[in-house]
């Protein structure tokens, strides 16, 4: 049963992080009033790119790719979606953390290797976009786990399965609040794309890779999409008992922050920074003394 | 096998090497080694022995007592392990330097006065160990003169003031209890009023504070780790500074017990919530001086200063979890900070001191084990899972979530999220990035470095993935001091609010890795190209002209330079000013001239005559 639920996980991640990715260009398309490509352009991306050639900078460039993508797939294996939680029993919440530091630092191993300036710089960012937004997220997440007194994340969501969002609990708003405010910076959409800006930087971290890397960087990034949009269905928005409303809240989420995404021009990084310092980690912060003084 | 033989080994065998120096410097290298790995194994067949031996050499009336158990047993092993990697990873580094003889002498002296630390029984042989230890580290920190004396000076007189606080303390305790044996006093002290209780604990923590360098008496750190003959760092910075927490642990739980050490005070202002938020302080402040450092040492000397603050926060708790993950941090921090200071020490060797981050780069072609060593380091100092570094951590974190301190959680969070960015820096600025051109032809390290970084590397994986066998040892420990035992297995710790299991977690992320691997290995096969051929959005990058690392976190250093400057050092040199003009002020009346003297002398009868004839005082 577990091995069925380790293999299926992942694949489920891998299908609606993909599906997203689509779906980001159609209704991106859309608001611009453009037609907009079909919504299987990623899948056809990705196969298209396992064909084609690329170039390798060393050994590091290749393991940290890799590093990168299987880091994802790890955290999927320990995040409930909808029931399904394979691994689990094997850590918690702390451990969810770690493992998402995975993804980016293998991106930053990989690109560190080759000597080009838009690598440096697109590396520079993410490390520093990352430093911003953990700030009010740690302060989340402590909210949350110092209010359900458990650092297992499937027991926070079974408790709220019990008792109702915690999003809607009065102790955690405003932390809920926090983490819609933070959602962009995570997940990396407009105002916060300033790690890979295509104008600017020419994709950042991306900018070396070609053909098979740069489809390991698409699916990652679809990866990445899902574990940011589930967490926060995890957290907040009560889980779910099947895979279906799972998925639902997800769009739901995801389709919001589209809109954002749309709306906003990009920030530089002192701004992101600034930014993700002043209101998400007030807020943040403010959850959090509520949650300690009610509690 | 009996403690006063090791020691004996120890101390003989380091006057030794030096005699062995004069003769020939093979047989000095050859005896060192031999005398530190001897060392080594006589302490491995120590394990799990308790006993105690009193000598009657009457110093002062007080016997000369030496215990080991299994605290002093766990950082015995630390201390004689990383002291031989540390004196094998030194044969190639200082074969060509001068005043090599002395070197060793100290390295090994050293490394035996900390062995008597650990093995003492009472606090007059502790303190004179202490002493020696302090002494000799002065030295070798100095031992490059110029810079590093002024480094050494520092170092020096903040371990003066930390020995002259514990000999108040130790007078304290002989004066009341009449006795210096730490069984006895142990005893004793539970029975102590509070507030002499809290005055020993001050006294003897501004000893031990000093020492594990927390903040706000820390600033004798950098210098003192940037100064230092790069091969010595592996002993300083491993356990050296770390004596501080074993005279923590020995302090609080030892000899004042838990019970005692833990409800002094009350609410808030309890000594060891205060002694928890200092070492929280500790761990933010440094990390973000860390990111703004340009040299290799100092970086990793200001996030050694960090990483202290999570062991201290681990102990202060006092949970069996915390203490766990304090000591056990204690021991992975060595492994993995010793193991990164012989990478630079490696870069060092090969490029003639340069340890400039924003001169180097590109040197994992050129030295791949090393970047290994480096890469494995860096992520057990971030805490990665399937590192070492990742248990302590996730002990400590655990403990702070659990017992409900979000705050002291969230100060050790932040503290790996900017771990992570100098961590990145460091091994992006020497072993990823440019290659620069003069460095084209430079060698891999010499096996003599090789050795002992390949050893510590397969430390942080090993205790990483079964944490369990150090682990044991440190529950032991824990329950010596009364706690409650852990529910301890080889992969991890089992309980209801939260497991570990390091092995499901190994398999998951190897199994994730071989599955990325092969479907990559199913495209077509990458095209090898050279670093410098890049895609550079259709503009030219002129060949060796820019360098990408210099500025790299540019935007946060303009937002937080300004906030994050080492104010306390600062503090302390101006007081240093304050006191040179008051001394130069008292020199204008001390000239030093017989004649002046003369002066005074005789205007102060006159002034004395004077009075007398005018009031008849006498």
């Amino acid at each position: 049963m577990q091995i069925i639920e380790i293999i299926f996980s992942p694949l489920l991640a891998l299908i609606i992080g993909i599906f997203f990715l689509g779906l980001s260009r159609k209704i991106m398309a859309r608001i611009h009033w453009r037609y907009g490509p079909p919504i299987t352009q990623p899948v056809i991306d990705i196969i298209r790119l396992f064909s084609q050639k690329s170039v390798s900078h060393g050994r590091m460039f290749t393991l940290g790719i890799i590093l990168s993508l299987a880091g994802s797939l790890v955290v999927i294996l320990f995040l409930p979606v909808a029931r399904i939680h394979p691994l689990s029993g094997s850590g918690g919440m702390l451990v969810i953390l770690y493992l998402m530091l995975l993804a980016p630092l293998g991106i930053a191993l990989s690109g560190g290797e080759a000597a080009n300036p838009n690598t440096s710089i697109g590396i520079s960012r993410k490390l520093l976009l990352a430093l911003g937004y953990e700030i009010p997220l740690l302060l989340i997440l402590l909210a949350v786990m110092t209010h359900y007194k458990t650092i297992s994340i499937v027991q926070i969501v079974t408790v709220q399965q019990e008792t109702g969002w915690a999003f809607i609990s009065l102790p955690l708003l405003l932390s809920g609040i926090a983490y819609i405010l933070i959602l962009p910076a995570i997940l990396g959409i407009r105002p916060f794309e300033l790690v890979q800006a295509p104008q600017e930087i020419s994709s950042g971290p991306l900018v070396e890779y070609g053909g098979p890397f740069l489809a390991l960087a698409t699916i990652q990034h679809a990866l990445s999409l899902f574990i940011g949009i589930a967490l926060f269905v995890n957290l907040f928005l009560g889980g779910a008992g099947n895979p279906l409303t799972f998925f639902l809240k997800m769009l739901v989420v995801f389709v919001l922050s589209l809109f954002i995404n749309a709306a906003f021009p990009r920030f530089r990084i002192e701004q992101a920074i600034k930014y993700l310092w002043r209101w998400p980690t007030l807020f943040a912060f403010i959850g959090l003394i509520i949650v300690v003084v009610v509690k | 096998m009996s403690v006063e033989l090791l020691l004996a080994v120890a101390f003989v065998g380091s006057l030794l090497t030096y005699i062995f120096g004069k003769i020939s410097f093979r047989l000095r290298e050859g005896f060192a080694v031999l005398i530190s790995l001897a060392l080594v194994v006589m302490i491995s067949f120590l394990y799990g022995e308790n006993g105690v031996e009193s000598f009657y050499f009457s110093f002062l009336g007080l016997p000369l007592i030496l215990r080991i158990n299994m605290l002093s047993w766990f950082f015995a092993i630390a201390v004689s392990a990383l002291g031989a990697l540390s004196v094998i990873f030194s044969l190639s580094y200082m074969r060509d330097r001068e005043r090599t003889d002395f070197y060793y002498l100290m390295l090994l002296l050293a490394n035996a006065s900390m062995l008597g630390i650990v093995f003492s029984g009472d606090l007059v042989s502790f303190f004179i160990f202490w002493e020696i230890m302090s002494w000799s580290t002065f030295l070798l920190i100095s031992y490059s003169r110029g810079p590093a004396l002024a480094a050494g000076m520092k170092y020096i007189i903040f371990s003066i003031i930390g020995s002259m606080a514990m000999l108040v303390g130790m007078l304290s305790l002989y004066a009341t209890y009449e006795t210096l044996n730490i069984a006895t006093l142990s005893t004793f002290i539970p029975s102590a009023s509070s507030g002499h209780l809290l005055f020993l604990l001050i006294i003897f923590g501004i000893a031990f504070v000093i020492k594990n360098a927390l903040m706000p008496l820390h600033t004798w750190l950098p210098g003192a780790y940037a100064e230092a003959p790069t091969p010595f760092n592996g002993v300083l910075s491993g356990m050296l500074t770390r004596m501080g927490m074993y005279g923590f642990l020995l302090l609080m739980y030892v000899i004042a017990g838990a019970t005692r050490a833990l409800n002094l005070g009350s609410g808030l202002l309890k000594f060891n919530t205060i002694l928890a938020w200092l070492g929280a302080i500790t761990i933010v402040i440094p990390t973000f001086i860390a990111i703004l450092q340009n040299d290799a040492k100092k970086l990793l000397a200001w996030s050694a200063i960090g990483q202290g603050g999570y062991m201290i926060v681990g102990i202060a708790l006092g949970t069996s979890l915390g203490l766990a993950g304090g000591i056990f941090h204690t021991l992975n921090h060595a492994i993995y900070i010793v193991l990164l200071f012989m990478c630079v020490g490696a870069i060092q060797y090969r490029t003639g001191g340069e340890r400039d981050l924003n001169s180097l780069g590109g040197f994992i072609k050129k030295m791949p084990v090393a970047f290994i060593g480096a890469l494995l380091g860096i992520s057990g100092l971030i805490g990665i899972p399937l590192t070492n570094g990742f248990v302590s951590k996730w002990l400590i974190y655990k403990t702070l979530i659990l017992e409900g301190y979000p705050f002291l959680a969230f100060a050790a969070l932040i503290g790996t999220w900017g771990c992570i960015l100098y961590c990145y820096k460091f091994i992006h600025h020497v072993f990823l990035g440019q290659l620069p051109e003069k460095y084209h032809n430079v060698q891999k390290a010499p096996f003599s470095m090789h050795f002992p970084m390949i050893i510590l590397s397969l430390a942080i994986l090993l205790f990483g993935i079964l944490p369990g066998i150090p682990l044991k040892v440190i529950n032991t420990i824990g329950i010596s001091f009364g706690f409650e035992s852990l529910n301890v297995t080889i992969w991890g710790i089992a309980s209801e609010t939260g497991a570990l299991n390091t092995i499901n977690l190994f398999a998951a992320i190897l199994l994730g890795c071989i599955v990325v691997g092969l479907i990559l290995k199913a495209g077509p096969k990458a095209i090898s190209v050279a670093q410098e051929d890049t895609y550079a959005a259709g503009a030219a990058i002129p060949k060796d002209k820019y360098h990408y690392t210099v500025d790299f976190y540019n935007p946060l250093y303009r937002m937080i330079s300004p906030y994050f400057r080492d104010f306390i050092d600062s503090f302390y040199s101006k007081l240093v000013e304050w006191i040179q003009n008051l001394c130069g002020g008292a020199r204008r009346i001390y000239t030093g001239y017989v004649g002046h003297y003369v002066m005074y002398i005789v205007l102060f009868v006159a002034v004395l005559i004077f009075i007398q004839m005018r009031w008849s005082l006498w």
